[in-house]
């Protein structure tokens, strides 16, 4: 069922070397490959028939969704809707992903929006990974959308990753964060050659003491381009910080623009940005503990991207 | 072990009226280190300490003049070279990183990642907990914390030669004496060349040999007996008051 390539760019995108176990649904060039259902976890497609509903049972803890999605059909531009709906109380990860693969001289691309709506008091941590490969010319793009709806007490960290051969990404995040909820994103890109990226970043601090921490690495390698934007929206009494620091290696560039506004007294936002080289006194310090210049610039964007 | 041999580190200065000024940061310095001995560097804020110390290390190039190490020509080494043949340096002022933890360091300066051997390192070194090895290197450290850490990769890495840049910086009065101590029996007991750039009177009561430094040259080596009346007369022409109405920051040097 799974041939050597697609188990490949499963094990880039979701660590996995053979099918997950728990709950999962594996989609390939627009249908499902595969899927299971656990007791408390159940995926149904959709009613547009447009992507997936995963409903998560109240209280369900430790239990993890693995929802890889794998592209190696040229030509195909895959969009996806897919519904999470997290029990009150759950305690869940969630694991997605995409992986192209692309041996033709046709695009292929993937639209991923991901819905979430967290229940009062329930965790939840979200993987998402994006990778692309392949020697062929074709273009490969990625826009992958998340919304998130926080409700009371709900606590979301997001790991949003794309490590490279994505030659166009546009991302957006949007979050609403309910009273005593919390949400951390960390976001992660590496752009080399041509390639381009773009992060479009909007949360709503809604509810009293909501609390958002935004965070954001890239590595602007070669040519490449990224720009980042944040904006958090502080409607009641919360706190919100916004940290976003890019490393340009070779030639790139980088537009970095957070941006906060607080609609209420008791807002307590921050922001901190950074763009530059790979500073010189990390790469003196791991040289003169024997490391070569190469190790040492492999180390510091190794750790930065951690 | 550490021959400098008419060493000179000069760069060029552009002023106000973009009149080029020639610098001299280290003058001319000939000065053999002899291989197992104790040194305590001192001297004023700016007299060219940790220049001569980048120097060794290669991160600084020098004007003129060379290095030779165990009866070697490294004066055209890089930093890398350097450091594989066994010179080891702590920052006066360590890099803080990204994403990168006191294991990560340990584990390049000791070439394991090996976590019992990992562990026999911190407890060799005794001045950092064991639950330091998870702390992230970067700008939450405290800067006690950086300097112990800093320390600690430079003795992992069991070099031949071994330069501190003013340890004792932010460390509190209950780690200056283990320390010294530290220090020490890393030179007795492996034979490490040690230079200590200090202030502290306990390192200079440490030393082997003393040497004095002012305006980039060294204008004395000897023990610590006889360095004490030079040092107090620093400290007299470095406290001088101000004349009135001096605005020259000069002045305050
Ligand atoms: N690359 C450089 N360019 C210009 N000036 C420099 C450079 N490197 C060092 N200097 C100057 O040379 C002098 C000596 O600096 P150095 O850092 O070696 O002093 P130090 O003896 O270590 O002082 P401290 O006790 O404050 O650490 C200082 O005045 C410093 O500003
Ligand atoms: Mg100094």
């Amino acid at each position: 069922m799974l041939n050597a390539l697609d188990k490949e760019l499963l094990k880039t995108i979701a660590e996995l070397d053979k099918l997950p176990q728990g709950a999962y649904h594996i989609r390939k060039n627009g249908k499902t490959l595969s899927r299971a259902t656990t007791a408390n976890i159940n995926i149904e497609t959709n009613e547009k028939e447009n992507g997936i509903t995963v409903t998560i049972a109240p209280g369900t803890v430790n239990e993890s969704v693995h929802i890889p999605v794998i592209l190696n059909q040229g030509g195909l531009n895959d969009v996806v809707y897919n519904t999470f709906i997290v029990g009150e109380d759950a305690n869940v990860t969630i694991i997605a992903g995409c992986g192209i693969q692309c041996a033709g001289p046709e695009s292929q691309g993937h639209e991923g929006i991901h819905e979430f709506h967290i229940k009062r008091g329930a965790r939840v941590k979200y993987i998402e990974k994006h990778y692309a490969g392949g020697y062929g010319s074709g273009k490969r793009t990625m826009n992958p959308t998340t919304k998130v709806f926080l409700e009371e007490n709900a606590q979301v960290e997001m790991e949003l990753t794309q490590l490279g051969g994505v030659d166009e990404a546009n991302r957006v995040n949007e979050a609403v964060l309910g009273p005593g909820s919390s949400l951390l994103v960390t976001e992660r890109v590496m752009t080399d050659g041509d390639q381009k990226a773009a992060s479009h970043n909007k949360i709503i601090l809604e509810g009293d003491d909501s609390r958002s921490n935004m965070v954001s690495r890239s590595v602007i390698k070669g040519k490449s381009r990224q720009d980042f934007y944040a904006s958090m929206v502080a409607k009641a009494r919360s706190f919100g910080h916004i940290e976003c620091d890019a490393i340009i290696m070779d030639n790139g560039t980088n537009e970095t623009i957070p941006s906060l506004r607080a609609e209420h007294p008791d807002a307590e936002l921050s922001h901190e940005a950074s763009i530059g080289k790979i500073a010189g006194d990390q790469l003196m310090k791991l040289m003169s503990m024997g490391a070569t210049y190469e190790e040492a610039v492999n180390t510091i964007i190794q750790g930065f991207l951690r | 072990m550490l021959e400098l041999k008419n060493l000179s580190f000069s760069v060029v200065e552009r002023d106000e009226d973009h009149h080029e000024q020639q610098l001299d940061i280290i003058k001319d310095m000939s000065y053999t280190f002899k291989k197992g001995k104790f040194y305590a560097i001192t001297g004023p804020n700016g007299s060219g300490k940790t220049t001569l110390s980048k120097l060794i290390m290669g991160i600084n190039k020098q004007t003129s003049g060379g290095v030779y190490f165990e009866g070697n020509d490294i004066t055209h080494l890089s930093i890398t070279e350097r450091a594989k043949a066994g010179i080891a340096y702590s920052f006066q002022h360590p890099a803080r990183f990204k994403g990168i933890t006191f294991r990560d360091l340990l584990a390049i300066a000791s070439k394991t990642d090996d976590e019992e051997k990992l562990l026999k390192i911190v407890r060799r070194v005794g001045i950092c907990p064991l639950s330091f090895l998870d702390k992230p290197v970067d700008s939450t450290l405290s800067g006690g914390e950086i300097k112990k850490i800093e320390l600690a990769t430079t003795i992992a890495r069991n070099p031949k030669l071994a330069i501190y840049d003013e340890p004792d910086t932010g460390i509190d009065l209950w780690t200056i004496t283990p320390m010294v101590a530290l220090l020490k029996r890393e030179q007795v007991e492996n034979k490490t060349t040690t230079i200590v750039v200090s202030h502290n009177r306990s390192f200079l009561e440490a030393a082997d040999e003393i040497l004095i430094f002012n305006h980039g040259e060294i204008i004395y080596e000897g023990d610590l007996k006889k360095a004490l009346p030079i040092l107090a007369d620093f400290r007299i022409c470095n406290f001088k008051p101000c004349p009135e109405g001096e605005k020259d920051a000069q002045c305050f040097r």
